[in-house]
């Protein structure tokens, strides 16, 4: 039975673009839209489960998946479709990774827009499959907003394009069913992007502040001012000792790094708004260098430098600062240590990024210093305590929905065949 | 229509049982009320002496999402539709009740339950109504934004239903870009919050996926609604510029660089020349609307934010262009009598025309451009500035503030007119539709042309983004009896709305679906419709909830009279 699956996935796809991982997983890739639903009607006919693989930037969940698996591969899907320079809207392959876009819209004076530099090694595809709260951007919104339209085959071999529209109103917003579903409702193939013309200027400043409290309320309140950034972070003073040195500002103060981006009045304009609310906060002008070097990172294809967080919480605005100190806490209290920055502000709040560190160790460690139980130990720590205080895990689900989304999967997939053991328990 | 599929009697006691004696009703007056909104199809029935042809079994009015929730769960297990109401706004006939069952009028589901001025979030009931709401956010110094011209007659409950838009939505959005999470009420009697934190939460935005269902997945009991700080200063300024075509590409540029204007309304030369003449004939010289004014106090010296609302929409001398579009038929043709505009309108592909050249010819004005924007003092000056700059450079002629004034001041009352036109015999309708800036003047030339076939009409451009636009074209059309203005109507949506959908724009920027679009939603859709049904049968196994709406066939449903709900492509939507 296997091996019909494979020779009918290769009948359609050309034996070069299947191969066999092990025994009941077979990797394909198929080249058009129409072979991946060709793709889904082979592995239906099976009775094999279909998994969405982009960039790969995270293992495929097949816990509880007891069937034969298709990897389906959107690698080869990484073509442009439509370039609308007037509508500013961008048809492209999901296959194609952010990186892979910007390289065809820079010569024109386009970009996708401000969101983290980090995620665009993702496939596009990916980055809409995936609800994170860090794929985020002041100026631009998140970036399932930039979604306008997306094609999609469904567990059935059907396809489905939800047409572009800049707004509608004409019942729910369809491709949301897509959004976020990590492949288990449907294989996007393509999406109609919204894109930006590269802005006239940016700014950059670099501020000290008393402390996190005081950097986050002068981020908001440039926000309610309507200052737009292109990029803001704050960082706690020990998160800016590693990164700046420890002579870049006292014990329990804070450095705010920020670039404005547009016209260049408005710009400009931006900037000002952000300095005088740190001003009102009780903050002072910090080296431009500060600035120059973390926009400078932001936008370098070198790896990040020194281990990756060890966790992430988000948190609305008015929790912020409680998550932080919480988190803070609650690290001091098993004898560790952290440094932490925050990130991606917009209403709707903010990310919080905490790394753990060796107190004696310096400024420079590259390699995490907590591992293994230990590493557990305070993290679950740390987690209980900032979710006391409002702030949440990403990747979690509101659980009292799962029947409905549970429901969801059977109405549209009744065998169950994409990507099963995703979004479950 | 069909009979009650429970005893009245047995579903008066349920209904009490749960809400008490007072809160129910069976009298024929109400049902008579609820059995309509404000589609203009269902008003040239009601012109001509029809009952309504669907009326509900019951009304109820809860008070809490529990109640709601009770409500449904005992429907379901009668077999009986339900159907939320709101303001009965709608102009689609969203709330007939085709299939009978019972309506929840939430209008007493109305408070303002919290406001978070940390947060920028407002946790508000479903049945308040929109002009409340705003008052007391605008008291407390916040603006949800969303300021639709039925602001005075619709609820929140009614704008999430049909992401609605409202006059600044440049700005501020549609309401469906301002939520933060519902409370519903789904099929199944269950209530869930569709809240995520952040967005933290994996799997696909349930807010979303409700918002626009128009009561068909659930009710909508209450909302978690993103805030701005109200404005300290708001800019207004009317331009003038050759063509639609040069002014939609003056928007175009202005959102693309980045800027975002509260208001931006282009009026086509048709509207543009029926804007101009005064009330009494002539041209307007702006300096009617003194006592609109008084309704409208200036800001206190000192304090920066403008009235968020004007007084009601209480102009017994202005009717606004549409008034003035029938009154051209009876002033403007001399020795036409009675039936002047009737004729007019009869003739509709030669008065577009015809109008269309004296406009040309009286104004030599082209089109008339209104800018407003808002918010932040310092930010708003800046943006304003860079604003009018381009719209100069893209070449529009800077009229000043005083055209921008008078639309302020008028922007309620307009669409409150429509009844004029209905007691003379015509009718009035309004297509809002959208597209991207590519196919935007195919989607202008081909529905005009579509309508303009059948009735006379004119547009204006407003909601604009970066990527796009809609347009919203008023139209009217005049035929000798009922069965006549019917076929012509259904004829006028149907050819507007296909060749909306062949040139690759929305049937709906945001008035919803409803009973009237219905049967252009597979055109909307088409293998997506399927994602509807899935969402259906998750959220609303037994087919309870308003059925016979956004084209979702009621499956066991008896053959109702003429349903247009069932209606294929073409239907027209009867209903
Ligand atoms: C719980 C969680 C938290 C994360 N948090 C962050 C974060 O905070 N910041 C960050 O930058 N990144 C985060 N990521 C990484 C995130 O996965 C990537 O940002 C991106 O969304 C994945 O892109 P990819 O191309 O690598 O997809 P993959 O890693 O290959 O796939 C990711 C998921 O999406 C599905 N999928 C991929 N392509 C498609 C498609 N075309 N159609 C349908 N489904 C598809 C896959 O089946 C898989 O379930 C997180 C991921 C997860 C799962
Ligand atoms: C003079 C006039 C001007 C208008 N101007 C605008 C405008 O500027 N912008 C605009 O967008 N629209 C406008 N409209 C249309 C209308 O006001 C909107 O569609 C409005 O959102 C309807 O709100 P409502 O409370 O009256 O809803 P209703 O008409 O009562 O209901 C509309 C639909 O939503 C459903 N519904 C209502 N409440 C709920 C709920 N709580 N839960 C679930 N479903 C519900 C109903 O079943 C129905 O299908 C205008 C209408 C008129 C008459």
């Amino acid at each position: 039975m296997t091996a019909a699956l494979r020779a009918d996935l290769e009948q359609a796809l050309g034996a070069e673009h299947v191969a066999a991982e092990d025994a009941r997983e077979w990797r394909v890739s198929p080249g058009a839209a129409a072979e991946v639903a060709e793709v889904v009607r082979i592995a239906g006919r099976h009775g094999a489960a279909i998994i969405p693989v982009g960039s790969a930037s995270r293992a495929p969940r097949l816990r509880g998946v007891d069937r034969s698996r298709v990897m389906v591969s959107t690698r080869r899907l990484d073509q442009v479709i439509h370039l609308d320079e007037t509508s500013l809207l961008c048809h492209v392959q999901a296959g194609l990774t952010g990186l892979g876009l910007e390289k065809v819209l820079t010569p024109r004076g386009l970009s996708i827009g401000d969101y983290p530099p980090s995620l665009l090694g993702s496939t596009l595809g990916g980055l809409v499959a995936v609800r994170t709260p860090g794929k985020s951007s002041a100026r631009h919104g998140f970036f399932e907003d930039a979604v306008l339209g997306l094609s999609a085959v469904l567990a059935d071999g059907r396809t489905v394009h939800t047409r572009a529209a800049p707004r509608r109103a004409t019942g729910p917003d369809l491709a949301r069913a897509l959004c976020g579903s990590e492949g288990t409702l449907g294989l996007i193939t393509s999406v109609v992007l919204r894109i930006h013309r590269r802005p006239e200027a940016r700014f950059l400043a670099a501020f000290v502040l008393p402390g996190v409290d005081a950097a986050v309320a002068a981020t908001y309140l440039a926000l309610r001012e309507e200052a737009a950034t292109a990029g803001l972070r704050v960082l706690d003073a020990a998160e800016a000792a590693h990164w700046y040195g420890a002579a870049v500002c006292g014990d329990g103060e804070a450095v705010v790094v920020a670039a404005t981006a547009g016209p260049t009045d408005l710009a400009a304009c931006d900037r000002d708004l952000i300095t005088s609310a740190v001003r009102a906060e009780g903050g002072r002008d910090a080296d431009l260098a500060l600035a120059e070097t973390w926009w400078k990172r932001r936008h370098s294809a070198e790896p990040w430098p020194g281990p990756p967080p060890s966790f992430q919480l988000t948190a609305t605005p008015a929790r912020l600062c409680g998550a932080y100190h919480a988190v803070r806490g609650a690290v001091t209290a098993a004898g560790a240590a952290a440094r932490v920055h925050l990130s991606r502000f917009d209403a709707t709040g903010a990310v919080l990024f905490v790394t753990f560190v060796d107190p004696e160790a310096g400024p420079v460690a590259t390699a995490p210093v907590l591992t293994g139980a230990r590493e557990a130990a305070v993290r679950d720590a740390a987690l209980t305590a900032a979710r006391a205080a409002g702030g949440y895990l990403f990747g979690g689900r509101a659980r009292e929905l799962d029947p409905y989304l549970q429901a969801l999967r059977a109405a549209l997939d009744p065998d169950g065949l994409m990507n099963p053991g995703a979004l479950v328990g | 229509m069909a009979p009650p599929a429970v005893d009245p009697d047995r579903l008066r006691k349920e209904l009490e049982a749960i809400v008490g004696p007072r809160r129910v009703s069976m009298r024929p007056v109400d049902l008579d009320t609820y059995a309509r909104d404000m589609w203009p199809r269902l008003l040239l029935a009601r012109r001509a002496g029809a009952p309504p042809a669907h009326l509900p079994y019951a009304v109820v009015w809860p008070e809490s999402a529990r109640e709601v929730a009770s409500l449904v769960k005992r429907a379901r297990a009668l077999g009986v539709p339900i159907i939320p109401y709101g303001g009965g706004s709608g102009v689609c006939g969203g709330v007939v009740p085709v299939h009978g069952g019972v309506t929840l009028d939430l209008k007493r589901m109305q408070a303002l339950r919290s406001v978070r001025g940390d947060e920028l979030i407002a946790d508000v009931e479903a049945g308040l109504s929109g002009e409340r709401f705003e008052r007391d956010l605008a008291r407390r110094g916040f603006t949800f934004g969303n300021f639709p011209s039925s602001i005075y007659c619709s609820t929140v409950g009614g704008w999430l239903a049909t992401r609605a838009a409202g006059q600044l939505s440049t700005k501020y959005g549609k309401v469906e870009d301002r939520v933060a999470g519902l409370t519903v009420v789904t099929g199944t009697g269950e209530l869930i919050d569709t809240d995520g934190p952040s967005r933290a939460l994996g799997g696909p935005s349930w807010t979303q996926l409700v918002l626009g269902s128009e009561g068909t997945l659930g009710v909508i009991t209450s909302a978690r609604l993103r805030l701005a700080p109200a404005p300290q200063l708001r800019v207004f300024r009317g331009f003038e510029v050759g063509s639609v075509a040069a002014g939609t590409e003056a928007i175009r540029r202005v959102l693309q660089r980045g800027l975002r204007p509260a208001v931006v309304r282009l009026y086509d030369e048709l509207d543009t020349f029926l804007n101009s003449l005064k009330p009494g004939g002539g041209h307007g010289d702006g300096r009617d609307d003194r006592r609109q004014h008084a309704f409208a106090p200036a800001p206190l010296p000192g304090e920066g934010a403008l009235p968020v609302l004007p007084g009601p929409p209480a102009s017994d001398r202005d009717d606004g262009p549409l008034r003035r579009l029938l009154a051209l038929g009876r002033r403007g043709s001399r020795g036409l009598r009675q039936d002047a505009m009737g004729a007019l309108l009869s003739r509709p592909r030669a008065v577009n025309g015809l109008v269309g050249a004296v406009a040309e010819k009286l104004a030599r004005k082209g089109c008339r451009l209104i800018i407003g924007l808002e918010g932040a003092r310092i930010r708003t000056e800046i943006e304003a500035a860079l604003t009018f700059a381009e719209l100069e450079r893209a070449g529009c002629k800077d009229l000043g503030e005083e055209p921008g004034k008078q639309w302020l001041a008028h922007r309620y009352a307009v669409s409150y007119k429509m009844s004029p036109a209905f007691r003379d015999g015509a009718f009035v309708d309004t297509m809002e539709v959208a597209s991207s800036w590519e196919q935007l003047m195919d989607l202008y030339h081909s529905v005009r042309a579509a309508i303009g076939r059948h009735a006379v009409v004119m547009a204006h451009f407003s909601h604009a983004y970066p990527e796009g636009c809609s347009i919203y074209f008023t139209f009217a059309g005049h035929a000798d009896d009922r069965a006549g203005s019917e076929r012509l109507y259904d004829a006028i949506w149907r050819d507007g709305l296909e060749a909306a959908t062949r040139v690759g724009g929305t049937i709906s920027h945001h008035h919803g679906v409803g009973l009237l679009k219905g049967p252009y939603m597979f055109g909307e859709h088409r293998e997506a419709m399927s994602l509807l049904h899935g969402l259906k049968r998750t959220l609303d196994p037994d087919d309870i909830m308003n059925p016979g709406k956004l084209g979702l066939v009621h499956p066991h449903a008896p053959e109702v009279d003429g349903s247009g709900g069932a209606g294929g492509p073409g239907g027209g939507g009867r209903p």
